[in-house]
């Protein structure tokens, strides 16, 4: 007797879906093999014909059978899996009666070749429909270059001859189509000789119909061994850009071009632009689209360990984003552009760019600085025009081998040769009491100046067999060479005390070169799953030399000035040894760690390269950094984070030398040879948390900060002539501590939001003015609120408030003590019009208040454009744009110091109207809202 | 010989362990959100498409009455040694009474997912290749509300109607599935038999969450995309892709 055996599994979902309508029925039958001999436990499913949906399923018996009972009355395909048999596909119709029984089904071995070959060794899909059997091309590896046919020779079942004729399954092919059409007549050859293997996503092998009749459209019953082609979507393969020109009154110009041509492993792209309104840096978008894949690199950086006692050294020569976006102060003309390759195969990574920037800058500045001293207090005024003109040619390279999966080698070489001048007029006065004049000086100085930079890394990384154990080993070099000429012109007039009146004349050559060699060591070892042990060393070899020589001019003449001419050779060795270990589980770690730092400095100088009789500067200096740090990653969307740190900085080679620099008569420089490497202990904790279903987030910080022989300039102000004399030294006391807060939260959902932000900062910064302890405390408090609405896709609302008071108090002339208020408010204005016409304004005021000095200034800046999108698939825009419409923008800084607080105006960019256009192939995207950053 | 395989392969209990690699591309998912426009889609490709994969690993155990899917016992340091919180995911499957419950940590709390075993309207294709030497059938179906497409590779020589992520109903056991033509695909690195004791797939004693059921599920998730998409944020953040 037949034992049904059906593992009956009816999905709730499907039996739902079906309608009853009619008798019900049973389907049944017997699985076999060719021979006849039953397959147990094959699976059968039914499916609809529309869509192949699957309506039940069970499973055979031991001798093969099935019943599936209950069945609606309607068509089927019946279909019959079994490992290692060719599906089995049947189409049902339900027969009269309570029974339809499909008798003995006969399944087809599957071919072992196809099996073994495509399945188990190329990992490749096979799709079987009736007689066509389809190859994923992608599986079969060719080397580039290949064509076509050397893909087939590749494929089961397939064979080649040296004439190029093809044989499937022992027969021959009659046709090959390319995407279902014929390929250049009926020579199979044409395709497979001629296309390139790369440009095939699939291999199909069937049966077709003979020509004849498809023409007649009579079947003639034979069939024809066609191969057909499937092409690759070309949508990994493209090209885009975007070009903008504008011209507005007062002749402002600007244009912008970008071109980027991809591919699955190349990308290049080219980046220009000119223009002078201030536009000096690349907008992050714009590096974002030239930089491509190697835009943001992390791990490039060669010196391993904790924060703690880190090294620093080097200055970014390569290009950067500007991330504000703002633009530079004073007035600029700018020029940029370069080329960027990127190659990635996974295995190597290659790229180069090539990027020359140039700006001419003119600032013309007028600085307020009131000085106090232990019971006086001073003022200065400096009117000062400066031209700059600053070129840079950047040439950038980098690779990157995956050795094997373990190992891996990045080369990085990166260079910057700099060149520019400038010229500087200054006219300084200095006030002992109000509107009395101490002294003045008028300064013309000129300079020019070459540099060429360059910073090559090495880098190297094995991960061993034991997954998290890692050793890495960098090897680096860098350069700095500078080369600069500088005349000095001054006249000083002491009004109080004309013997001291002087002017100078003078030429100032100095040239200078650092060399400065890097390694770095690091073992990464876990243990006891949740443990990460790390150790590692870095070496830094710095060497420094400075030729300067300083002549005195008087007309034709030239003097060597012995007393500013020197040259000085600077050594500073670094070496960091330091071990740490790392707790990590279920989103919580926690690292401790400590390292012993030592510095080396081996400074001589003298007035002349040859001289013999060297001064000598030796010191050295061993500390031990803790570093301990915690990331705590809680349940719903909340982190806590914390870490405390020591940093220690050796003193600059300038401030050691034990020499008096009055090169300018008013301030004197004095260095000290007694300075100490300063440190400074920070700590820093948080707390951040995000509810994604009601859009709220929260996050508080703190920081707080102690200086340890910390360098400050102590400042010595001759009362009678207001000369300034400044000397280095340690002292320890200064700190700060730092608060902030923010909230924010929806008023409507996805309608409205409004974030709230706070943060109060207490600053207390040492230093010795004529020889007294002076104590500046700062406090300031600061609030603001933004506030975005975003009611629909025509109209947008971007507000903000920010509050900020700042106190200063000075402990040796307290009736200085100042309160400054500054206040901004702004809204960002957005609206969709008819026939794609959108309009911005943008409108910022802010206020700056300063009882003491009764300074009250109150800025409206209002930015206004109005631009209509344009030409076929949205791909122009013309665009209007009011720059500062009253005329109001005065770059006001203020600044307050140890001792000093200083409001600086630059005459900058104001108010101008432009017309400009973009086309840019991808279609123009105008919105509304603002934009995501990507 | 493919024959005796077989055989050998029904004759015995099917229970035991599945070990699944989740790749997941990030970039694809963004470009897929419609706010975006192609400028940013075409940014977010050529800066990060090259290596924005990640990989996690996944375990699956399973009888032939009941399945327990969820992240593996063992929690796995990072490449660099740091440990990243994975909320609560945690499917279980009762095929034997039709009962499914789902622990998942979404939208700022854990939530209980239990209602009868659901599932989604399958379509059998004719491909089939090898998993985890598994022969595997294609099956498609259509994720209509993140709007995925979703294919499935079921070994029918395991019949167990349990797959990765919340998907199932299929005559085999899903070792590979694949959102998107690969915006994220699990696949089985290895299905290893073995006996499974009660204990692994029984449900923990003390669920804590809100309890919901399948409806409540769809209607939290679909309004959470509808809220996100109009407020510019990506949903699946908060949400499982």
């Amino acid at each position: 007797m037949k034992k049904i055996l059906l593992l009956f599994f009816l999905c709730p979902f499907v039996t739902v879906a079906q309608a009853q309508t009619g008798g019900r029925f049973t389907l049944k039958g017997v699985v076999t093999d060719t021979s006849g001999a039953a397959l147990p436990e094959a699976t059968v499913m039914l499916l609809l014909p529309k869509d192949s949906s699957l309506v039940n399923f069970g499973r055979t018996n031991k001798e093969g059978a099935f019943e599936l009972k209950n069945l609606k009355r309607t068509q089927y395909i019946f279909k019959v899996s079994y490992v290692g048999f060719v599906p089995y596909q049947e189409n049902v119709n339900p027969k009269d009666g309570d029974v339809t029984d499909l008798g003995r089904m006969k399944m087809k071995v599957l071919q072992k070749e196809l099996y073994e070959v495509v399945i188990k060794t190329a990992r490749a899909p096979l799709s079987i429909r009736g007689d066509t059997v389809e190859f994923d091309a992608r599986a079969f590896k060719v080397p580039p270059g290949s064509t076509v046919e050397d893909l087939l020779r590749k494929l089961p079942g397939m064979q080649v001859d040296a004439d190029g004729n093809i044989k499937a399954q022992g027969e021959e092919v009659k046709r090959v189509t390319v995407d279902g059409k014929r390929f250049f007549g009926d020579d199979p050859k044409m395709a497979t000789k001629n296309l390139p293997a790369e440009a095939i996503n699939k291999v199909q092998v069937f049966n077709g119909k003979t020509e004849q009749s498809k023409v007649t459209g009579v079947d003639d019953g034979k069939r024809e061994k066609t191969v057909n082609l499937e092409l690759k979507d070309s949508h990994k393969k493209g090209g885009f850009g975007k070009a903008t020109a504008g011209v507005g009154t007062d002749k402002r110009l600007e244009g912008k071009v970008n071109y980027n041509r991809f591919d699955d492993k190349q990308q290049f792209a080219i980046l220009g632009f000119g223009n002078n309104t201030n536009q000096s840096g690349i907008a992050r978008n714009d590096y974002q689209d030239f930089k491509g894949s190697q835009s943001f690199n992390w791990g490039d950086d060669g010196d391993f360990g904790f924060n703690s006692g880190r090294y620093y050294g080097g200055d970014d020569i390569t290009i950067q984003p500007s991330w504000n976006g703002g633009g530079s102060e004073g007035f600029t003309k700018n020029f940029a552009g370069g080329a960027n390759y990127n190659y990635d195969n996974k295995k190597t990574k290659l790229s180069t760019s090539y990027f020359y920037n140039q700006t001419k800058a003119i600032n013309d500045v007028q600085a307020r600085t009131e000085n106090f001293l232990t019971n006086d207090s001073y003022s200065s005024l400096d009117n000062s025009k400066s031209i700059g003109f600053t070129g840079n040619h950047r040439p950038s390279l980098r690779f990157e081998k995956n050795l094997d999966s373990l190992n891996t080698l990045v080369l990085i070489s990166n260079s910057r040769i700099n060149s520019g001048d400038e010229d500087y007029d200054s006219f300084q006065r200095s006030f002992l009491n109000e509107g009395v004049v101490t002294n003045q000086s008028t300064v013309d100085n000129k300079s020019e100046y070459n540099s060429f930079a360059m910073a090559n890394l090495l880098l190297y990384r094995h991960k061993f067999k034991k997954k998290g154990r890692n050793f890495a080993a960098s090897v680096a070099y860098n350069i700095n060479n500078a080369d600069e000429d500088k005349r000095l012109n001054s006249m000083n007039i002491f009004f109080q005390d004309s013997t001291r009146n002087s002017s100078i004349n003078q030429l100032n050559q100095t040239e200078s070169t650092r060399g400065n060699f890097k390694g770095s060591l690091s073992y990464i070892e876990p243990f006891a799953k949740k443990f990460t042990w790390e150790t590692f060393f870095n070496y830094s070899m710095r060497k420094d030399k400075v030729d300067r020589d300083v002549f005195d001019v008087s007309g034709t003449e030239r003097e060597v000035n012995q007393f500013l001419t020197r040259y000085y050779s600077n050594d500073f060795t670094y070496n960091r040894v330091g071990t740490s270990l790392r707790y990590s589980n279920k989103g919580f770690n926690f690292a401790a760690g400590l390292a012993g730092v030592q510095f080396e400095l081996r400074g001589k100088f003298a007035s002349d390269k040859n001289a013999t009789n060297f001064t000598r500067v030796d010191k050295s200096y061993f500390t031990l950094v803790p570093n301990v740090s915690l990331n705590y990653d809680l349940k719903n969307n909340r982190y806590l984070y914390a870490e405390y740190g020591l940093n220690v900085r050796e003193p600059s080679v300038t401030d050691l030398q034990p020499i008096v620099d009055n090169s300018n008569p008013l301030y004197i420089t004095e260095g000290n040879p007694d300075l100490i490497p300063s440190s400074s202990h920070s700590v820093y904790a948080g707390y951040n948390m995000f509810n994604p279903a009601s859009f709220t987030n929260l996050y508080i910080g703190l920081s707080y900060n102690y200086n340890v022989n910390q360098i400050v300039y102590n400042r010595t102000v001759n009362v009678e002539n207001l000369i300034t004399t400044t000397k280095p030294i340690n002292i320890t006391g200064g700190n700060s501590y730092g608060t902030y807060a923010g909230f924010g939260f929806p008023l409507k959902k996805t309608k409205a939001t409004l974030n709230l932000n706070t943060n109060v900062n207490f600053d207390n910064n040492l230093t010795y003015i004529n020889g007294v302890k002076n104590e500046t405390n700062t406090d300031s408090y600061n609030f603001g609120t933004r506030l975005d609405l975003t009611p629909s896709d025509a109209f947008t609302f971007y507000g903000n408030a920010n509050w900020g008071i700042s106190e200063s108090k000075y402990s040796i002339n307290t009736n200085q003590n100042q309160k400054i208020f500054n206040a901004t408010y702004g809204a960002d204005v957005n609206a969709k019009g008819p026939k794609d016409i959108y309009f911005n304004a943008r409108f910022n005021y802010r206020i700056y208040k300063n009882d003491q000095f009764g300074f009250d200034q109150k800025l409206p800046i209002l930015n206004l454009s109005v631009y209509k999108i344009m030409l076929k698939s949205k791909k122009g825009e013309i665009r209007l744009t009011a720059n500062d419409v009253f005329k109001r923008n005065q770059g006001i800084t203020q600044n307050v110091n140890q001792n000093y607080y200083t409001e600086r105006r630059v005459r900058t960019l104001s108010r101008y109207f432009m017309l400009s256009f973009t086309y840019n192939m991808r279609g123009v995207t105008a919105s509304v809202r603002r934009n995501n950053n990507f | 010989m493919l024959l005796l395989f077989s055989l050998a392969a029904a004759a015995q209990k099917m229970e035991g362990e599945i070990t699944y690699d989740r790749v997941f591309h990030w970039t694809r998912v963004y470009s897929r959100l419609s706010y975006m426009s192609q400028e940013e889609k075409d940014r977010l490709k050529l800066t990060w498409g090259n290596d924005d994969e990640s990989k996690q690993e996944m375990t699956m155990i399973f009888n032939d009455k009941q399945s327990y899917y969820s992240y593996p016992k063992v929690d796995e340091l990072s490449e660099g040694g740091y440990s990243w919180r994975k909320g609560e995911f945690k499917i279980y499957r009762d095929y034997e009474n039709s009962k499914m419950t789902d622990i998942i940590e979404m939208l700022g709390k854990t939530y209980i997912v239990e209602d009868s075993i659901q599932a989604p309207n399958w379509k059998v294709m004719n491909k089939i290749k090898e998993v985890a030497g598994y022969m595997c059938m294609m099956a498609v179906t259509e994720d209509t509300i993140k709007n995925q497409k979703i294919t499935a590779w079921f070994a029918d020589n395991i019949p167990v109607s349990g797959g990765p992520q919340m998907y199932g109903g299929l005559p085999g056991m899903i070792l590979e599935l694949d959102v998107n033509d690969g915006d994220i695909v699990t696949t089985a690195k290895e299905v290893k038999l073995r006996p499974v004791t009660g204990e692994e797939l029984a449900l923990p004693k003390k669920l804590k969450g809100k309890k919901i059921n399948a409806a409540k599920y769809v209607e939290l998730t679909s309004n959470h995309i509808k809220d996100s998409i109009k407020a510019h944020r990506n949903p699946y953040y908060a949400i499982p892709y």
